[in-house]
């Protein structure tokens, strides 16, 4: 390894970067437009979300668990006179979710503890968006249950039923979702935005020949490899920091651990993956090819590597296989560091995976290069 | 007037038949036409799900009695949590939540079979709320568990028949009966795979088209074509000819393949269906080629159309619930082609919508189309003229 040649090399690498306006506006628009995107998308707050109700029953307690209901601004009650109209709304898609209460309601509530049957409400959702009504479910059985129990204990009928749940979430007390995913967005842009340039880079120098004339230097291919990488991990280097800043201008997310060792451990995945780029690029011959494989490997980095969806909840075989990427483990640090502030030490086998990604892959690139010589 | 239109359909049919002609060949391309629609749907048929699953939980037991070991009981009966893990002290809890190895932390007090007894029971529960949307269902599934713990009749068990069977009722007060309609055991494959159809053609439509002008620019093949007595909109007419075709073909796929794998055939009409898929075909190759407009080099369309699937599959409610994003955001999502056809798939697919339920959709569709036509006229006319 010679450093002088390192040297003329990332130099020639940055004029290259510099010089290309439409890569610097990628570099810069993308990894914020990610951001912004994403931030704003996720929100578990089931909000305004508007709710048919046919009470059948019109009497004080069914009118105070309607009213329960619409308080806290997560339903929208919408009153029907008759269950022909409420299911028409429901599959026109104009309510997510629908609740009947029965005319003796009040009477089988009051009854309730004396051999009686119980009041049966009925509770429809729109199962069509599968999430929303998972969310609606959650908050309308709360509700309805918290709320029957409060009206029996105020009428001195059964209190005491029930048990008062004080629920705490830590680290995000509002359940907001912009800090979920705008940590995960680090890991997205991360994997898939520097393998596609890289990969783009890499075929386009191919294409007007001056790969080729790179290779013939007398450069080795560990120079060429890192001439390559580091100057390119330099550019994402400095994208993180700029989207530490905007993230924690803009949507008020700053991290909760350590910014100096987020940008550290950012930095170092940044490596990792161009080093994934430099393979894809290295094995394909037209700029398409790269990117279409490109494109390819980031539907399963969105998709397996819990950046959006909780990798417990896969089957047993395709978490073995999210464990494969090395997204999956970035973005579990970026949470941790993010969301619950964690240190270094706690992170430590993370992190010793991660380097161990980082050697596989730098090193099977190194190969690739070596063989194309 | 009527030469005038025939020499429009064949000049476009012309240019359907050269285009036509270099799909065949294009390797990569087929790949992916192929690839890309058999991976989506394993992905969505059998990996993906917002449901928890195997909620790894901790439990501080002060109390420590028959009536708190019950309340961890019925709670673990609830199918979504693995065996909670038991810790002595607070700090311990929060130190597992802390490092991811749990989602939710219970804490019952050291008084709660005095407080049963006196009617004011209290438990806490902490929730890692890193994953909200995780959190906040298994919140909701723990507090719903505990409102409804049924502690007369616990309690009765626990002191055995000295007390009178008062509680004849097994859980709370309410007996709530739901139903998910159109879905119902809430899977989320249902969800995804509604929507396949709409994710696979925003993929291809948009891939195939968004180089086309570029590459035929580089490789000179566009002044050629300029040479010819076609109009721009018989050029882009005829270019995207061929994959509507081949859309067609994923399109199928993506309705079949779930019907025959997961059971999941359309409740609604199929002409409907049909019907609905063409003007979001056009729209979305139509998109393609204005990003080939745009930009100047294959590796420049290549990028902007990659960021116009990302967005669009974000924004227009395929993968997250629309209805969750703030204002601003969701009505930026209403430019997208893809939001429109998704909310009529998810009509015709799982509510059972015929075409009169659908029209809105397939009028916006219409619209995106127009627009978007007019935009590529306004781009390609200076270079011809």
């Amino acid at each position: 390894m010679n450093w002088r040649r390192l040297r003329t090399l990332i130099r020639r690498e940055i004029l290259a970067t510099f010089r290309d306006p439409f890569t610097m506006t990628i570099l810069v628009t993308v990894p914020l437009a990610a951001l912004l995107v994403f931030g704003f998308v996720l929100s578990t707050e089931v909000k305004g979300l508007r709710l048919g109700v046919v009470d059948a029953a019109r009497s004080s307690a069914s009118r105070r668990l309607i009213a329960e209901l619409g308080a806290k601004g997560t339903f929208v009650p919408q009153p029907f006179n008759t269950r022909a109209a409420l299911e028409a709304a429901l599959v026109a898609g104009n309510i997510s979710a629908a609740i009947v209460i029965p005319p003796d309601f009040d009477r089988d509530l009051r009854a309730a503890g004396v051999a009686r049957e119980r009041p049966q409400v009925q509770v429809i959702y729109d199962g069509g968006e599968a999430t929303l009504a998972g969310n609606a479910e959650g908050f309308l059985r709360t509700l309805i249950a918290n709320t029957s129990a409060a009206v029996l204990a105020d009428d001195g009928v059964g209190a005491g039923r029930g048990i008062e749940v004080v629920t705490r979430a830590l680290f995000n007390p509002t359940l907001d979702g912009t800090p979920f995913m705008v940590s995960g967005t680090f890991g997205f842009v991360l994997s898939f935005l520097t393998v596609l340039i890289t990969a783009v880079s890499i075929v386009t120098e191919k294409i007007t020949g001056t790969f080729e004339q790179l290779q013939v230097t007398p450069a080795t291919s560990l120079e060429i490899l890192l001439g390559k990488i580091l100057p390119m991990g330099a550019v994402f280097a400095l994208d993180v920091v700029l989207m530490v800043l905007v993230a924690g201008l803009v949507l008020h997310v700053w991290p909760r651990g350590s910014v100096v060792f987020f940008v550290l451990v950012s930095s170092f995945y940044v490596l990792v993956s161009l080093g994934l780029g430099l393979i894809i690029s290295a094995t394909s011959a037209t700029a398409a090819e790269a990117v279409q494989k490109s494109v390819l490997f980031s539907i399963p980095l969105v998709q397996l590597s819990g950046f959006a969806f909780p990798i417990r909840s896969m089957p047993r075989f395709v978490q073995w296989i999210a464990e494969v990427f090395p997204a999956t483990h970035y973005i579990r640090v970026s949470r941790a560091i993010y969301m619950r502030g964690e240190g270094p030490i706690t992170l430590l086998p993370e992190l010793a995976l991660l380097l161990l990604f980082g050697i596989l892959l730098v090193g099977y690139a190194l190969r690739t290069i070596e063989a194309r010589r | 007037m009527t030469g005038r239109r025939r020499s429009f359909w064949s000049n476009v049919a012309a240019v359907a038949y050269k285009e036509a002609s270099l799909v065949r060949h294009d390797k990569a391309l087929l790949a992916t036409v192929f690839a890309q629609p058999v991976m989506m749907f394993l992905l969505m048929g059998f990996a993906l799900s917002n449901k928890p699953a195997d909620v790894r939980w901790a439990v501080l037991d002060q109390s420590n009695t028959t009536l708190s070991r019950r309340l961890v009981q019925e709670i673990q009966a609830t199918g979504y949590f693995v065996t909670p893990r038991p810790v002595w002290s607070h700090e311990a809890g929060r130190q597992l939540l802390l490092q991811g190895d749990a989602l939710a932390f219970l804490v019952i007090p050291k008084d709660f079979r005095r407080n049963v007894e006196r009617g004011r029971p209290q438990v806490q529960v902490l929730v890692d709320g890193s994953d909200p949307l995780q959190a906040a269902r298994v919140g909701a599934y723990i507090g719903e568990v505990v409102a409804r713990f049924d502690l007369p009749h616990a309690a009765g068990a626990v002191a055995g028949a000295s007390r009178p069977p008062l509680a004849v009722s097994t859980a709370g007060p309410v007996d709530m009966r739901q139903r998910f309609w159109f879905n119902p055991t809430l899977l989320d494959r249902t969800f995804f795979l509604a929507a396949l159809a709409g994710m696979l053609l925003t993929n291809l439509c948009m891939s195939v088209t968004s180089g086309g002008l570029v590459a035929e620019r580089e490789s000179g093949t566009y002044e050629q074509m300029l040479a010819l007595p076609t109009t721009p909109i018989e050029l882009v007419l005829g270019k995207l000819v061929p994959y509507v075709g081949l859309s067609y073909a994923v399109f199928l796929f993506a309705t079949i393949a779930p019907g025959v794998v997961f059971g999941l055939w359309p409740h609604g009409s199929w002409l409907a269906l049909i019907l609905v898929t063409l003007p979001f075909v056009l729209a979305s190759l139509a998109v393609g080629v204005f990003v080939s407009t745009l930009a100047h080099t294959s590796a420049q369309s290549v990028f902007i159309t990659v960021f116009f699937i990302l967005p669009s599959f974000v924004l227009s409610g395929v993968m997250f619930p629309y209805q969750f994003m703030p204002r601003g955001v969701r009505e930026v999502g209403g430019l997208f082609p893809l939001r429109w056809y998704q909310i009529a798939l998810r009509r015709i697919i799982e509510r059972g919508a015929g075409l009169v339920d659908v029209a809105g959709p397939l009028l916006a569709l219409i619209v995106l189309f127009a627009v978007i036509l007019s935009a590529i006229r306004w781009r390609m006319k200076p270079r011809l003229g």
